[in-house]
């Protein structure tokens, strides 16, 4: 039996086909993200969904649609499974019937980033890769120390001097050489690029390399699971470097090639960005392929101050074709979202998870979304980690 | 309109880059390999766009931008400027638009992009 069905990697702008078992960044010929291809029609095959129910929890329960060929190359601390919570008191308060959140806050290191980390960390193990190094707005940084740790690889982070202390101080423990920027996600990433460049460091930037959203998008294939393989009717997401929102939308064409939904609706994707940096949202409202680069980028959500994603047209695409929408929300609404998390349903989230709890404020005003629809929200990480910025 | 874009980039990797990218939409590729033989360029051949990498090795890109600004070929005054960077530091793309660039972008440069920047400006011939 195979423990993956991995067949090759292939470029999201060209169609451009690669070798899996070479290390590869982004597409040479156009220089687009490469993503994971899968032998889908031998894993429909082979494969039982319900049988992969019933194996013990965590990410890699889905080991034959992720990218590891080898079992001893998966580093595992608990990543994925995470919580699909009811929200009833905020059902009441916004008149809706189906709201819930999928509470990443409890992956390790306290965040999404856990899942993206744990696929392209065991992969670069498996690659036969020494050193890793990353740009990071605060948990992926965390994230990637952790599993580094646990590969024993060593680890190279560029993160901006604001990021919260608890990324950095994480970081550190875990063994990682941390450097802080006076700048940007994207001043990290042009020092992290430089420094993989000239000393041979794997850069693990979002989608710079293929298999963080291998990760990320098992968040998708959970989220089928919790709703008995159907989906629901609206994601609302936040949106930093994206993987997350291009992961699940992969997710969900792969599940559907798999045969494993009762249908095939698909949930309108939203995409939800901060006032403050808003390139997809602006994008998304002039009908445009590509985001231009946001100048003068400030919100207090860290995870949400990309200035240009190196994934914009995937993004943008996945939002279209999902006849989803994209919406920016102040970091006032994303603060007064997070107390009523907290106060309403007892979920500290992350100010980016606030924030689509404040989207959808929006959306019922403007009447995008229905009362009766299945909406699921989603906290891309615990609030804990912010609290030196309060 | 000629077609013709001039790009300014010292990194001959770029520059085949995007030189096969532009040529197999149909478009000319003029080359400068620094900020000094960009301008000279821009002055000397008919040009409907200009791709302005940003770290040259004599004067930087904006600087090149100001000159083409202030260009005495007067048609230099309008035409589309897009600046490239590899380095994406706090404050350059704010820098390139104050400087006279109409767009910013960041390396690496995506093809598919580049095309529909490019096309914004010049159609495909």
């Amino acid at each position: 039996m195979n423990l993956s069905f991995l067949s090759h990697l292939e470029c999201s702008g060209c169609g451009e086909k690669y070798a899996h078992a070479e290390i590869r960044t982004f597409c040479p010929i156009c220089q687009s993200p490469l993503l994971c291809r899968y032998d889908l029609d031998a894993a429909r095959q082979n494969v039982d969904r319900d049988e992969i129910t019933r194996r013990k929890k965590g990410m890699w329960r889905w080991h034959e649609l992720l990218p590891i060929l080898n079992k001893e190359n998966q580093i595992f601390l608990g990543e994925g499974d995470t919580p699909l919570l009811s929200l009833p008191h905020l059902e009441k308060e916004l008149g809706l019937f189906n709201l819930y959140v999928k509470d990443e806050s409890s992956n390790p290191t306290g965040s999404f980033k856990a899942r993206g980390l744990a696929a392209a960390v065991s992969k670069a193990k498996e690659l036969g890769i020494e050193k890793v190094i990353i740009p990071t707005a605060g948990n992926a940084g965390g994230a990637m120390a952790a599993y580094a740790a646990r590969a024993g690889l060593r680890a190279h982070i560029f993160m901006p001097k604001d990021t919260p202390f608890a990324n950095i101080e994480e970081s550190r423990m875990a063994g990682a050489e941390v450097i802080l920027v006076d700048g940007l996600i994207s001043d990290a990433a042009g020092m992290a690029g430089e420094m993989a460049r000239a000393e041979g460091w794997f850069d693990v930037s979002t989608f710079k390399e293929p298999y963080r959203v291998e990760g990320k998008k098992v968040m998708g294939y959970e989220l089928a699971e919790s709703f008995n393989w159907q989906l629901p009717d609206v994601i609302i997401y936040p949106t930093g470097g994206g993987t997350g929102l291009v992961g699940m939308w992969k997710a969900f064409d792969e599940l559907e090639a798999l045969g494993w939904l009762e249908n095939t609706k698909r949930p309108r994707m939203v995409s939800v960005q901060a006032a403050g940096c808003a390139p997809v949202v602006k994008a998304f409202n002039e009908g445009a392929s590509f985001c231009d680069f946001w100048v003068d980028a400030h919100t207090i959500a860290a995870g949400l101050r990309v200035p240009k994603s190196f994934a914009d047209h995937l993004i943008l695409e996945d939002i279209y074709e999902s006849q989803g929408t994209a919406i920016a929300v102040s970091d006032k609404s994303i603060l007064e979202s997070q107390r009523q998390l907290a106060t309403m349903e007892g979920i500290f989230a992350a100010p980016e998870g606030a924030a689509t709890l404040a989207a959808l404020k929006e959306l019922i005003k403007q009447g995008w979304v229905h009362p009766e629809e299945h909406i699921v929200l989603f906290n891309t990480g615990s609030g804990l980690k912010y609290i030196d910025h309060k | 309109m000629s077609n013709n874009i001039l790009y300014i980039e010292d990194n001959p990797d770029n520059m085949r880059l995007v030189q096969r990218a532009l040529e197999s939409r149909g478009y000319r590729l003029l080359q400068a390999k620094n900020g000094l033989e960009g301008v000279q360029t821009a002055e000397s051949e008919p040009v409907d766009l200009i791709l302005l990498d940003i770290n040259l090795p004599d004067i930087d890109g904006y600087e090149v931008a100001r000159r083409l600004r202030a260009s005495s070929k007067r048609e230099l005054a309008s035409t589309p400027i897009i600046a490239v960077t590899a380095n994406a530091l706090k404050g350059d793309a704010e820098r390139a638009l104050e400087a006279g660039c109409d767009v910013y972008m960041s390396k690496p440069i995506n093809i598919r992009e580049l095309w529909a920047r490019v096309e914004a400006f010049v159609p495909t011939p």
